[in-house]
């Protein structure tokens, strides 16, 4: 039963009543009127406790203390905003740097695709694709013929799908009048109930849709959000997918953006059989599609284990039928070949990542690590000047009775409500941060922040907080109460053991900016030499964009189209000439195989089988990329309409299997080779040269999607583009440019991983240097206000401006001389983790790290300039009146 | 969790001093000044009550509704908080009352033993 709570003003009522009554009775015992109130106050005692008594009865004490404490807190954060705005500032920096940082991490090497059950999902790999086949990727795809061996009942796997793409990048849609591009993959009918991917409306789809390849199209949730705002009517209709109509009829459960690492799919349709939908696109080969192709192994595949059998238990029961289904097509194995073999791996969301973003990831991680160390001493820092400020402040409190223990509460409470704000601002940032990321790094994927995100962060700011307010409690309450009878300015704050801690802690900053410059600097050079990597060509003006036609039907039309488009696309103005190629150069496509010299095998010095790197190319590639032409001549328009196959090679092809001689008449692959050209970059910016051949497209089986690449002669050479597309669109109405970009900036894509964390690194060495120079600006101007009475007496007895200048730096130069000792060995280990990291600079490069020494000095001595000059401009006699 | 100070330590007087309470509110409503001057004259002022705790006792015995209370005006015409006996009150008072009897008989009778009981 609840009733109304009697109120502490009724309390009060009640005392004074007493209060009356009692002096009443005195008066009648005969004292007098102002004897008797006197009296009947002095025997009723303490009125106050009494009171606070009946306040403290039945209540919620320490949310009533907690409250009263934030509420204090709040106000000395107001009376300071220079402290409380630096403070607020540096955790959110250091905190939301650590969040976005982790949070990538989380998402690249932990976060499991959003699926049921992820544990019990895995990606089948091989150990490699056999000899005689053609292969996406050799560990990553397989053939249609072990598809359909392994999703024979074995009692190992209850589903196994399957993922054919579309297209090495995008491909052309029609969703409305205007073609646009899109990602989609084809996929087994089992797919979203396989993997236990949620529909949100309609219907995923069946094993029916896979066998009639039905013209049925399941929607991404993100997909849905951008392209059609949410619209469930859009269930129903139809889009064009490579001018082919198919019915949407669902749309995924949101969070699920398809099995391709770093790429966010938009739609799905089932396994097609037909040309069209044949697998990247390509040509049927010799008529035959990927699905009666049992050497083309092209298709992704994943299961599911059956329930109660372990990883290990099916790898050993799909072993043999894996490796038999392995060899349809292909006969025997060759003498010295070894069988593949089965794997599998975590179904992640970024499969197969931690090769490749493992390493520079944790040691990004250490790098926002010891930026957070920084913040975190820096804040020790300022806290302890602060609180030492408020000495007088605590010793106050102390005298009149508080317990430590209540000085510690508040100061507890004041790091909490610091260290919230911080985090509110570092949970903003790093979700901003984590988008810019993404974007820089080119990943669709989803990098923001989860709940594994959340709890990390919730654990560095709980740490923080209390680090925060333990650190500088001792600062607090050495003063003692005492102190607060003291009021000379010199004897107020001296406290060795406090500005020795203030002092170790500068120098461990300074040690720790040392380490971040000199990791910031090697991988800036290696940046720097990345992008010197001559390409070989000149990309200045060179524009490339994917095509791929659906008006285009058989080789004779694929060459009338692109003669005719290139024709009308030199008659643009600007436009210097232009070229087409299979494989676009700097996307990491290429197409390698073994190659036969004069009807040999070509054999590496070793004896192994060599692999040569080809591409299709049109005429007019190498004077279009200016390549040079060292013998022979280039392809030309009569090339095509001749049956006398040519081809060219590179110089180092040309050295290694033609050495003093000319190539020139020579055969590879019974190609009569026509010309040697300079060794020229083609998939990546850092990859070494290797033996390379380039056949002529006219001549060739066809491919589906071309790339055109033209020269334009212009400062802003994209600015063509929307020409570009009305003339395609006269001959296409269907087909979208794709990917549209510079060829410089399709090259330097190769190398965006590590622009990205060459930059992120200069991010964090700059934000290393700014928090370490607040933190020293801080220190050293506290410590000015407080000795300026000592600067003082020093002047007036005939110290020179230029010795206090020198005195103060010379604490600051000090401090930095042991950071760097302190630091040196730290940073060479620093260097030595980034090793496998760096490109073209040795791990113990001199000039980065006389750099990264200069770059502290610096710190130091700008820091240190400003309470200096204060310093110096102590007026002696105003700062001894001070005493 | 509703907290009060210095529980352990006045526990003792706390029932004490209900006890007193009680007893003196048998004898009709009664306001706290009166109380307090009723305890000190019927033990021939050998106890004092802290006021404080006496307004602090009052509260808690009205929370527990052994007392009611309601404003009201005294003899001298002053507004004045009037406590009265509730039904359960009073219950508790005659049990309390025999509990401090036995405990007193009990503590008398330890007291007033001589040294002999050791030798026994």
């Amino acid at each position: 039963m609840f009733h109304r709570r009697r109120s502490e003003a009724d309390f009060a009522d009640e005392i004074r009543t007493h209060l009356e009554l009692e002096a009443d009775d005195l008066r009648q015992e005969g004292v007098s009127p102002e004897e008797a109130r006197f009296k009947a106050r002095r025997t009723f005692g303490n009125v106050r406790a009494a009171q606070e008594s009946f306040y403290a009865r039945g209540r919620w004490v320490w949310l009533d203390r907690l409250l009263r404490d934030l509420r204090f807190g709040v106000r000395s954060m107001r009376l300071s905003p220079g402290f409380t705005l630096t403070a607020v500032l540096t955790l959110a920096l250091g905190i939301g740097a650590n969040t976005a940082v982790f949070s990538v991490m989380n998402a690249v090497l932990l976060r499991s695709l959003p699926v049921a059950d992820p544990q019990r999902v895995v990606y089948i790999n091989t150990s490699g694709a056999p000899n005689g086949t053609g292969t996406i990727d050799s560990n990553d795809t397989l053939s249609y013929a072990v598809y359909q061996a392994l999703r024979q009942p074995s009692g190992a796997l209850s589903d196994v799908m399957a993922v054919g793409l579309l297209s090495g990048s995008r491909i052309g849609v029609r969703i409305g009048s205007l073609p646009e591009q899109a990602e989609a993959d084809m996929v087994s009918g089992n797919f979203f109930s396989g993997l236990g991917v949620r529909i949100l409306r309609g219907r995923g789809f069946t094993s029916e849709d896979e066998s009639r390849s039905a013209s049925v199209l399941v929607l991404s949730y993100d997909y849905w959000t951008r392209r059609f705002d949410r619209d469930p009517r859009v269930l129903g209709t139809t889009i064009y997918v490579k001018s082919v109509p198919f019915t949407v009829t669902g749309i995924a459960a949101e969070g699920f953006e398809g099995v391709e690492p770093t790429h966010s799919t938009d739609f799905w349709i089932p396994l097609q059989n037909r040309a069209e939908f044949n697998v990247l696109g390509n040509a049927p080969e010799n008529g035959k599609l990927y699905q009666n192709n049992p050497t083309w192994w092209c298709l992704r595949l994943m299961a599911r284990l059956a329930p109660g059998v372990s990883r290990a238990q099916a790898v050993d029961r799909l072993q043999p039928i894996f490796q038999q289904a392995a060899r349809t097509g292909l006969g025997n194995l060759h003498p010295g070949e070894r069988p593949v073999v089965l794997s599998f791996t975590d179904a992640k969301v970024f499969a197969g990542f931690e090769d490749e973003y493992g390493k520079p990831l944790r040691m990004l991680m250490t790098m926002v690590g010891l930026v957070l160390l920084i913040a975190i001493t820096n804040l020790i820092l300022l806290l302890m000047a602060r609180n030492a400020a408020r000495q007088r402040e605590f010793s106050l409190r102390l005298a009149i009775g508080a317990r430590p223990a209540e000085l510690l509460r508040q100061l507890l409470t004041e790091s909490v409500l610091l260290v919230v704000s911080g985090g509110v601002l570092a949970w903003g940032f790093s979700i901003v941060a984590t988008r810019v990321l993404a974007r820089w790094a080119l990943i669709e994927s989803s990098l923001a922040p989860d709940r594994t995100v959340l709890l990390f962060t919730c654990g560095v700011l709980a740490l923080s907080a209390v680090v925060l307010g333990v650190a500088p409690f001792r600062t607090a309450i050495s003063g003692g109460a005492e102190l607060a009878l003291k009021t000379n300015a010199a004897t107020a704050y001296t406290d060795s053991g406090k500005s020795r801690l203030g002092k170790t802690i500068v120098a461990l900053q300074m040690a720790l900016c040392l380490v971040l410059l000199v990791g910031a600097g090697l991988l800036t050079r290696t940046l720097e030499n990345l992008r010197n990597i001559p390409l070989g060509m000149n990309t200045t003006g060179l524009v490339v964009f994917g095509l791929n036609p659906q008006v285009v039907h058989n080789q004779p039309e694929l060459v009338r189209f692109y003669r005719e488009l290139q024709t009308r696309l030199r008659a643009l103005p600007g436009v210097e000439s232009t070229t087409v190629m299979s494989n676009r150069l700097g996307s990491w496509w290429s197409n390698n195989s073994s190659f036969m010299i004069d009807g040999h095998e070509a054999r590496n010095p070793d004896g192994t089988i060599a692999l040569a790197r080809s591409n299709d190319i049109g005429p007019n590639f190498f004077r279009t990329i200016e390549v040079p032409v060292l013998f022979g001549r280039e392809f030309t328009d009569a090339d095509g309409e001749s049956k006398h196959y040519v081809a060219i090679v590179n110089e180092l092809l040309a050295q290694r299997y033609f050495p003093n001689q000319s190539p020139l008449g020579h055969q590879i692959n019974g190609l009569a080779i026509v010309g040697v050209v300079a060794n020229h970059k083609y998939r990546s910016m850092d990859e070494t040269p290797i033996p390379m051949a380039w056949w002529d497209y006219e001549q060739g089986p066809g491919e589906g999607e071309m790339n055109v690449e033209m020269r334009v002669r212009s400062a802003d050479a994209l600015a063509i583009l929307p020409s570009v597309q009305k003339v395609v669109a006269q001959m296409d109405p269907n087909a979208p440019l794709i990917e549209p970009t510079l060829q410089r900036d399709q090259f330097e894509r190769t190398i965006g991983q590590q622009i990205l964390f060459a930059r992120l690194a200069e991010f964090f060495g700059l934000l290393a240097v700014v928090l370490v120079a607040t933190g020293l600006y801080g220190t050293l101007a506290y410590r000015v206000n407080r000795r300026a009475a000592e600067i003082g007496v020093r002047m007036a007895v005939g110290a020179r401006r230029g010795q206090v200048v020198w005195m103060i730096l010379r604490d600051s130069l000090v401090l930095t001389g042991i950071g760097v000792v302190v630091g040196f060995p730290l940073a060479v280990l620093a260097g030595r983790a980034l090793a496998s990291s760096l490109y073209g600079v040795q791990a113990l490069d001199p000039a980065t790290y006389l750099f990264a020494v200069a770059g502290v000095v610096v710190v130091a001595l700008g820091a240190g300039v400003a309470p200096a000059s204060r310093a110096a401009s102590i007026d002696p006699l105003s700062a001894l009146r001070m005493e | 969790m509703p907290t009060q100070p210095s529980d352990d330590r006045i526990a003792l007087l706390q029932g004490t001093l209900d006890l007193l309470i009680l007893r003196t509110l048998l004898l009709g409503p009664c306001h706290g000044q009166g109380v307090a001057r009723s305890i000190g004259r019927q033990s021939e002022e050998v106890l004092f009550v802290d006021h404080g705790s006496l307004y602090l006792a009052l509260q808690r015995l009205e929370d527990r509704k052994w007392i009611r209370a309601r404003w009201g005006v005294s003899e001298n015409n002053r507004r004045a908080r009037f406590y009265e006996l509730t039904a359960k009150g009073r219950e508790q008072l005659m049990e309390k009352t025999s509990q401090w009897n036995r405990l007193t008989e009990a503590m008398g009778r330890i007291l007033n033993s001589g040294p002999q009981s050791e030798e026994v």
